[in-house]
């Protein structure tokens, strides 16, 4: 009896869980702990009591995570098309890390979505009613079929568990078309996000309102989409103590250069075809927007531009997160930043259960993410 | 020798083979766009049969600002016909609890202006447009109304209105939109909206669209020191039933400038593309796959053929 309660007190809880940082699952754990009582708080309070939105300001950092967290979560679709469309078998091991955060950053979104909608309780009313014209409506849809791809992209290594063989053969029989219709999905509500602000020409200030919101939120996914997809390589390579291919990082991060010279292209030669280049000048929305493409694109592109470069872990590291940081910002800009509000309008300041039930989500999604590359997903090399 | 021509045959065969599937997805995804381009044409159409001449039979509300004396009695009949709170306050803004005010402006000399403001019942609404699950409507008799039952508190009619008008219910734990339906139910039984029929001034009139702008085109043209030469509503972000005659100009009274097209009509060109754009991309997407697929076959061939060659 003895021995069995001293083996006990010796084993911790979870074995050599994050290459012996346990300190880390057990702070996301904490605050994912807070959010969800912030999140279920939220529920039974009404907005007003808390949030700090108003009719002038309807929408705040919920909603602005909520959309920068899709494009993140492109890392799903972005390394799904590299592997299955385009077959380069060379990123093979970067593919599950990233799937998994596809699938986590959806939950992270639908979590976010629901503490936002005013009628929680109708979550599902988007299949029951329908409305063509809407962004918000295919939007819905959208993300609702490619979390099922996404799950099923995911299943391997879930169903290997099961006793029987069956359903991991359906699952991998599947995977090609199902990773192609979760492109052609992501492809659509991707560039749907930038339609949505396309029926506020009256509120979105000139530097941002454009046509090519559609295209350019399309291409700004697939940028945070390899950014997350780099991270995630080194991060889940870091958790199984293996060495990570500086080759491997460096090869999406030639990608990720070129995705970033088209943006850059684009949003340059938008401001020169609508004629915007005074406005850089003119105050606040100039700076914003000198700062989210400098630091956000102009930096990381300078970062990966040679190839000796693109291999030093420094820029492994720094240019994703620069692209990261740049695409939330574009996404806070258009929600928040370059909104123009009515004169008189109060001064938006998030609620501080807003601020713990946002850190929350993003915390629980980057804890379940840990545990399961962890513990569950196996590394392509071991897995063949 | 044999084996390099095995090599180049399979070579030949699984492009072509790669290229006829390739092909064949084109086919497809072109007949899928097609149909989908063929179902937008005809939404067009019928949207725009559904709209012309039928705007000027369908009823709207001129409103005379230079009739108004501000005293608030619209705004209190509008509380009171939609069962709002303190039926006897006078409303400062728009919220859940008022679907229209007196807006007391004071002028760059010092002269008080009222405008009556509500919903402007657009022909082309952007919020109808925008809502996701389809419960803000226009419909045929003119009025944009909404249906509770289906609302799920998104709120992004709130950012596609261009006036500002949909008021969401902060205190409510299930908050719903709020916003004027021209008494749409009033309506229905043979009445005028409460606020028309509230006016001591005869500042509000109600009827059919194009009867009352054919009425402030005369007004205007018999009494042109009376208003300035502009009708808010008949033309801005494409039409709206409400209209306004001003003597003060429209900017100067807090009114947003527009031109004459929707607000709506970016997001909605971009939507029609969905079904078109989606067949292209699954048929891109597939015919790469499977021409790389093959391209990483053969080469998987060579590289054993080769290695055999070496052991050999």
């Amino acid at each position: 009896m003895s021995t069995k309660s001293i083996s006990w007190q010796e084993k911790p809880l979870l074995p050599q869980a994050v290459a012996g940082k346990d300190w880390i699952i057990g702070i996301l754990a904490f605050l994912a702990l807070m959010g969800v009582t912030a999140g279920v708080g939220r529920l039974f309070m009404g907005l007003r009591a808390s949030t700090a939105l108003s009719d002038s300001t309807s929408w705040g950092i919920w909603i602005g995570f909520d959309f920068g967290l899709i494009a993140f979560a492109g890392a799903g679709f972005t390394m799904a098309a590299v592997v299955h469309v385009f077959h380069l078998e060379q990123f093979h091991r970067a593919l599950r890390p990233a799937l998994l955060v596809g699938l986590l950053g959806y939950m992270g979104v639908l979590a976010l979505l629901v503490l936002d909608l005013g009628r929680p309780d109708r979550f599902y009313h988007f299949l029951l009613y329908y409305n063509l014209h809407s962004p918000l409506f295919e939007i819905s849809w959208c993300v609702l079929l490619y979390s099922t791809v996404l799950m099923i992209e995911v299943s391997p290594d879930f169903l290997r568990f099961l006793p029987w063989r069956w359903p991991m053969r359906a699952a991998q029989a599947l995977i090609v078309p199902v990773s192609i219709i979760g492109v052609t999905l992501s492809t659509l509500h991707q560039s749907t996000l930038g339609t949505l602000y396309l029926n506020m020409p009256h509120r979105l200030q000139a530097l941002w309102y454009t046509p090519l919101l559609p295209l350019l939120f399309y291409v700004s996914s697939i940028m945070a989409g390899l950014s997350l997809s780099i991270l995630a390589y080194k991060a889940a390579c870091r958790l199984r103590g293996a060495a990570a291919d500086r080759d491997l990082s460096a090869g999406l991060g030639k990608g990720l250069l070129w995705i970033g010279i088209i943006y850059l292209l684009l949003k340059v030669g938008e401001l020169t075809w609508a004629n915007e280049w005074a406005l850089l000048l003119d105050g606040g929305y100039g700076r914003l927007w000198l700062l989210e493409m400098a630091a956000g694109v102009l930096l990381p592109l300078v970062l990966l531009s040679r190839a000796t470069w693109r291999r030093a872990q420094f820029v492994q590291i720094a240019a994703p997160l620069l692209v990261l940081g740049g695409v939330l910002l574009n996404r806070f800009d258009a929600t928040l930043f370059a909104q123009l509000f009515p004169a008189g309008a109060p001064v938006y300041s998030p609620h501080i259960l807003e601020w713990l039930s946002t850190i929350g989500i993003l915390a629980a999604a980057a804890l379940a993410w840990l545990l399961c590359v962890r513990f569950i997903v196996r590394d392509e090399e071991h897995a063949h | 020798m044999t084996r390099q021509t095995i090599t180049l045959d399979t070579l030949e065969q699984g492009q072509e083979l790669s290229r006829r599937s390739f092909v064949k997805g084109l086919g497809l995804g072109a007949a899928v766009a097609g149909c989908a381009l063929v179902g937008d044409v005809q939404t067009a159409a019928a949207n725009s049969t559904a709209t012309n001449g039928a705007e000027d039979e369908a009823v709207g509300v001129l409103i005379d600002l230079t009739r108004c004396s501000g005293c608030h009695a619209c705004a209190l009949a509008c509380k009171t016909a939609n069962n709002r709170p303190q039926p006897d306050v006078a409303p400062a803004q728009l919220d859940s609890g008022a679907y229209s005010f007196i807006d007391t402006r004071t002028l760059a000399n010092g002269d008080e202006a009222f405008v009556k403001r509500q919903c402007m019942h657009c022909l082309h609404p952007a919020c109808v447009s925008a809502c996701t699950v389809g419960a803000l409507r226009k419909t045929a008799e003119g009025p944009v109304v909404y249906d509770s039952e289906k609302c799920i508190g998104c709120r992004y009619c709130q950012y596609a209105c261009p006036f500002g008008v949909p008021t969401y219910e902060w205190d409510n734990v299930l908050g719903l939109i709020h916003k004027c339906e021209m008494c749409f139910d009033r309506q229905a039984g043979g009445e005028q909206p409460a606020c028309v029929a509230a006016c001591p001034n005869g500042a509000l009139r109600f009827g059919k669209r194009g009867h009352l702008l054919a009425q402030a085109k005369a007004q205007i043209a018999s009494t042109p020191d009376r208003y300035i030469d502009h009708i808010y509503g008949e033309h801005e972000v494409g039409g709206t039933s409400m209209l306004y005659l001003s003597d003060i100009p429209f900017a100067q009274l807090g009114f947003p400038t527009f031109g004459e097209t929707t607000v709506s009509g970016n997001a909605e060109s971009m939507m029609q593309l969905t079904p078109a754009l989606a067949a292209a991309v699954a048929t891109v997407a597939t015919g790469l796959h499977l021409i790389f697929r093959r391209r990483q076959q053969v080469a998987e061939f060579n590289l054993r053929q080769s290695k055999k060659a070496n052991q050999e």
